[in-house]
């Protein structure tokens, strides 16, 4: 759902250290469903820059105005709540940041939320699913790309 | 008594995403054009902070129902079962946060909690006690592909008869149904149809599709997508059963069940204008007439609460192909009401 709509056009901006130095690159997201959810939920992106896959591991997520957080961390708010209204930053390590200009990004967000138990459940629990297989997708299976430029 | 008319905010979501509508505009757009008085949400989509609303928000939620005469029919709650991520939620668990769910409902001034087909019976028995405390309804769902009548060949096909059982079993009034008319779906809705194939990466199968949907029914089509592409993984075939798959209920079958409905959910997904009949609406997909006139013959007088869905599978493009939120659930409610006979 909102398949052309989760990151913000304007949003895509070069993230940097204490020392100025470019660190990596951050965009605004909104929540892939037609609710929230428990932020522990939050499993993670598929992020892809201009053809270059960056992993969960390289991801951090900010949201209700705290610092942000890596999804290792994320997975542990078990009573805090990503709200339908809000959005959120998704940061993404890159040493050197972006180059100023347009910028092609492919995303897919895994949030675990479903409508009940299912037969996947245990395994979810000690693998939870690579993000950008469709697992957690909301309704929208493919990778949704968005042609950005980085300001 | 009649049916009565009311939407679930559901049915502005893309509205609300954008920010052009919050719960207010919407109640009161129920209130100035709608005519209607019948109020339903989704827990986690207009509830700030939940599940730890304010009480600030509790009483401007209140009060905006009082301003505007309106009824806070059902409200419906989710199993997310992985909250926890170290282990998967059990029944004890699930029904704590069904009860407490049950609890912020009676705050709001509902009158019953939809929850889900998947629900386990035995976390809804162990709610019970809480539902009857404080008066709220828990309806379980009936979502197509469940059916109505008893059949447990087929996925859900216990679903309906398990409640009901209980039902009677304890006598409870404080539990029910809550059928969701995509059950009565009868053809695959256009803007779905046109979404799936703008989407679909296999190019031979969106050809194959294409080709042949207007010439065979659901089941010839499954057989032949069967015969031409035998390779094709579980997952794709899920989401061609919108191709494929025939109605989960036929529109008689609701008079079984009429004494137990809680609220139902008048899922749409496109209005378009009656041939030879300018302003009047139906949507092509599902067959609104036929359950309506069951409903009123069985002397159904609870709410139908529209439930917009066809805005989603338009939002793979740019803005200006978005879908009209408030002018399909005001075409709605043309069709509701002259339906009804209001």
């Amino acid at each position: 759902m909102f398949d052309s709509f989760l990151i913000r056009e304007d949003s895509l901006e070069n993230v940097y250290d204490e020392n100025g130095k470019a660190v990596g690159f951050k965009f605004a997201v909104r929540i892939a469903d037609y609710r929230g959810a428990f932020l522990s939920l939050h499993n993670g992106y598929y992020i892809e820059c201009d053809g270059v896959e960056y992993p969960r591991e390289l991801q951090k997520f900010e949201v209700n105005g705290k610092p942000p957080r890596t999804f290792e961390e994320i997975k542990k708010c078990v009573w805090e709540h990503w709200d339908f209204d809000d959005e959120a930053y998704v940061y993404v390590e890159k040493e050197g940041g972006l180059e100023p200009g347009k910028h092609r990004i492919g995303l897919q967000q895994s949030v675990l939320s479903q409508y009940g138990y299912m037969p996947w459940d245990e395994d979810w629990v000690k693998n939870p699913p690579v993000p950008g297989q469709g697992a957690g997708a909301g309704k929208t299976r493919r990778i949704c790309y968005y042609d950005l430029e980085l300001i | 008594m009649t049916i009565k008319r009311g939407v679930s905010f559901y049915s502005y979501q893309q509205e609300q995403f954008f920010r052009r509508m919050n719960w207010k505009d919407m109640m009161r757009e129920l209130h100035d054009n709608l005519h209607c008085d019948g109020v339903e949400i989704i827990n986690e989509a207009t509830i700030p902070n939940y599940p730890f609303p304010s009480q600030e928000f509790i009483y401007d939620w209140r009060n905006e129902l009082a301003k505007y005469n309106l009824k806070a029919v059902t409200k419906d709650i989710y199993l997310d079962v992985h909250q926890f991520r170290d282990h998967v939620m059990n029944y004890r668990e699930a029904a704590e946060r069904l009860m407490y769910d049950i609890k912020i409902a009676a705050d709001m001034g509902f009158e019953n909690v939809r929850c889900l087909c998947m629900v386990p019976i035995e976390v809804i028995e162990m709610a019970l006690d809480t539902a009857v405390k404080y008066n709220v309804r828990i309806g379980k769902e009936i979502h197509a592909p469940y059916p109505i009548k008893y059949d447990p060949s087929r996925e859900g096909g216990r679903m309906v008869a398990e409640i009901i059982d209980f039902v009677d079993r304890t006598g409870t009034k404080h539990v029910g149904l809550v059928p969701d008319m995509g059950i009565f779906q009868i053809a695959p809705p256009r803007v779905n149809v046109e979404y799936q194939l703008r989407n679909m990466d296999d190019l031979k199968l969106r050809d194959f599709i294409e080709k042949n949907m207007n010439e065979m029914d659901g089941k010839e089509l499954a057989a032949a997508i069967d015969k031409e592409f035998p390779d094709m993984d579980s997952m794709q075939k899920r989401f061609l059963g919108m191709f494929t798959r025939g109605p989960a209920a036929q529109p008689e079958d609701i008079l079984e069940i009429i004494p137990y409905i809680i609220s139902i959910h008048g899922k749409f997904y496109e209005m378009t204008e009656i041939p030879g009949k300018p302003g009047q609406y139906e949507d092509v997909s599902i067959d609104y007439e036929n359950v309506i006139k069951y409903l009123k013959q069985g002397g159904y007088n609870g709410y139908i609460n529209s439930e917009y869905e066809g805005q989603r599978s338009q939002q793979d493009r740019g803005i200006e192909n978005l879908a009209d939120e408030v002018e399909e659930v005001r075409r709605h409610h043309e069709m509701l009401a002259r339906l009804i006979g209001e």
